[in-house]
């Protein structure tokens, strides 16, 4: 049991990664980054290059991939969304965001080849036994460096300058220009933020997933049922919804067969979606009543 | 005086639909001027072409002698252009010192913020009991005054506030024009746009009356203020 609660929290982080990295580039431009799952391969398949092709040092690899993910993340932003125009105002970029996604997974399909390659663990796959149960570091390690992050990026939203910055954009991007805020600039300090969250989920997941072209195809997915789940943008939201959907597919499995785990997560996003539109943390009970701040 | 902003024949359009048909006005350093217009007149297009929201079609805006017709709203807030918009516009989610600090956001200097900041509590008591309140908790009034407090964070040169007292009571309105007026002689100028027009022409110097995309008047506030045609559209019986 601890095994699998184990399991299921890492898995949990991992979406909760997602859904943080999801809900940082929303949060700021209204978008559903859907190229988000192909970045984390993008990332994940140089880190591999590094480590399992090269035999450069695992951090050599981390940051190759954050580096390689950054780059590829502001041409995303040029390419697929500032051509566009006014964001606000069309809708276009949910094509461009998929075609480029298609094309990353084609490309990394060219580029590495459609093998499946195994990705170290961390730590050389060191675990520690607790009764029965044998737990990973690797999960232990992945939980916290999860939770280190969000705590990380909640204080930088609510203690610095940029983040103060980052929640004006995101509540009334006319009004921030005119406090002389770029909201360019903070735009794409959000995609490069989002680029090394992707870097680090990419590596943290790849030993599970093993390193492919196709190996976000349906975690990917679970990334934005979580950020929905959740409630988009909302941090602490991208963290219950991360970490509820993995435990909720852990411990399903132990009942219903493992073919039906990724149906379970879907109904539940789509059950959230209709009936807490704003995520699980806009319900009643954690509110306390109150509902939106914002007074007009 | 010098001329410290002059519009000539300023042209606005939302696609291919003209709003603003060539526009000309004048603001001198330290004055206040007050924009009138109804519904649709294009005030507040006008002041968003002036604080850099929206790009002109065709004219020119000189402040301080140069065209800032092209510039981004971000570099003229440093030029000391603020705009205090429709409808206050606070941060919701941000408590008052957020706000304000937000509204230093341009400024580098911590000490200058922490100065200006406290200067600001000192003019605006209110806003210091509510310091660590979010904004979206505070009454109309105080919101109007921490948007204004917002604007005043980087010392501007030109302020301009869009319809002000737009959803406040009578006499909350009334101290928002003591205080405008109270900025007079104090270097600032200001650029008050209005659709209730009463009071705002009781403070300021100068008054332009603009129609549908055509300035249809100018001149002193107490001339605009007498003439006939705005008594009937804009000053109601008082």
């Amino acid at each position: 049991m601890l095994q699998t609660l184990a399991f299921g929290l890492s898995i949990g982080a991992i979406y909760a990664l997602m859904a943080l990295a999801i809900g940082m580039i929303y949060s700021t431009t209204r978008i559903l980054n859907f190229c988000h799952a192909s970045i984390i391969m993008v990332g994940a398949m140089t880190a591999y290059w590094c480590i399992g092709v090269y035999h450069l040092p695992y951090w050599v690899g981390v940051l190759a991939a954050i580096i390689v993910n950054t780059i590829i993340n502001f041409i995303i932003y040029y390419t697929c969304l500032k051509g566009l125009g006014d964001l606000l105002s069309n809708v276009n970029w949910i094509i461009t965001l998929f075609g480029m996604s298609v094309v990353l997974n084609n490309v990394a399909r060219m580029v590495f080849g459609a093998n499946q390659n195994p990705f170290p663990y961390l730590f050389n796959g060191a675990s520690i036994t607790v009764g029965d149960a044998t737990v990973l570091w690797h999960e232990i390690f992945t939980i916290v460096f999860a939770v280190v992050i969000g705590v990380t990026y909640q204080q930088i939203c609510q203690k610095t300058k940029f983040g103060r910055a980052l929640r004006a954009v995101s509540f009334k991007p006319q009004t921030a220009k005119l406090m002389g805020i770029s909201s360019n600039l903070i735009i794409q300090l959000c995609f490069m933020l989002a680029a090394v969250v992707a870097a680090i989920g990419g590596v943290l997941i790849a030993p599970t997933t093993f390193a492919s072209f196709s190996m976000t195809t349906t975690i990917g997915l679970k990334g934005y049922a979580a950020a929905l789940i959740g409630g988009l943008g909302d941090t602490k939201g991208a963290f219950v919804g991360g970490f509820l959907l993995g435990l909720i597919e852990c411990i399903i499995t132990l009942f219903i067969p493992a073919g039906l785990k990724d149906a379970v997560s879907f109904v539940l996003m789509i059950l959230v979606i209709i009936f807490l539109p704003g995520g699980v943390l806009s319900a009643k009970i954690f509110t306390h009543g109150r509902s939106a701040t914002e007074k007009v | 005086m010098a001329r410290l902003l002059e519009v000539q024949d300023m042209r606005f359009a939302y696609g291919k639909t003209e709003v603003i048909h060539g526009i000309s006005f004048y603001i001198e350093e330290g004055e206040i001027v007050t924009l009138i217009g109804a519904n649709g007149a294009g005030k507040s297009t006008t002041l968003n072409a002036l604080s850099g929201l929206q790009r002109i079609a065709s004219g020119s805006i000189l402040y301080q002698g140069h065209d800032i017709s092209k510039e981004s709203p971000q570099s003229l807030v440093k030029k000391g252009i603020r705009l205090v918009p429709e409808g206050r516009q606070i941060f919701p989610a941000h408590t008052v010192e957020e706000n304000l600090l937000l509204g230093a956001y341009t400024e580098k200097s911590k000490d200058a913020i922490r100065d200006r900041m406290e200067s600001m509590f000192n003019q605006f008591p209110r806003l210091r009991e509510r310091r660590k309140q979010f904004g979206g908790t505070l009454s109309g009034g105080e919101q109007q005054m921490l948007a204004i407090a917002r604007a005043l964070m980087t010392e501007p040169t030109l302020l301009m506030l869009d319809e002000p007292s737009l959803g406040l009571a009578p006499i909350i309105v009334d101290e928002v024009m003591q205080l405008l007026a109270s900025f007079k002689g104090t270097g600032l100028t200001v650029l008050l746009v209005e659709q209730m027009a009463n009071q705002a022409l009781e403070i300021s110097d100068r008054a332009y009356v603009l129609e549908t995309g055509n300035m249809v008047m100018d001149g002193t506030s107490a001339e605009v203020a007498g003439d006939p045609r705005v008594i009937e559209a804009y000053l109601g019986n008082v």
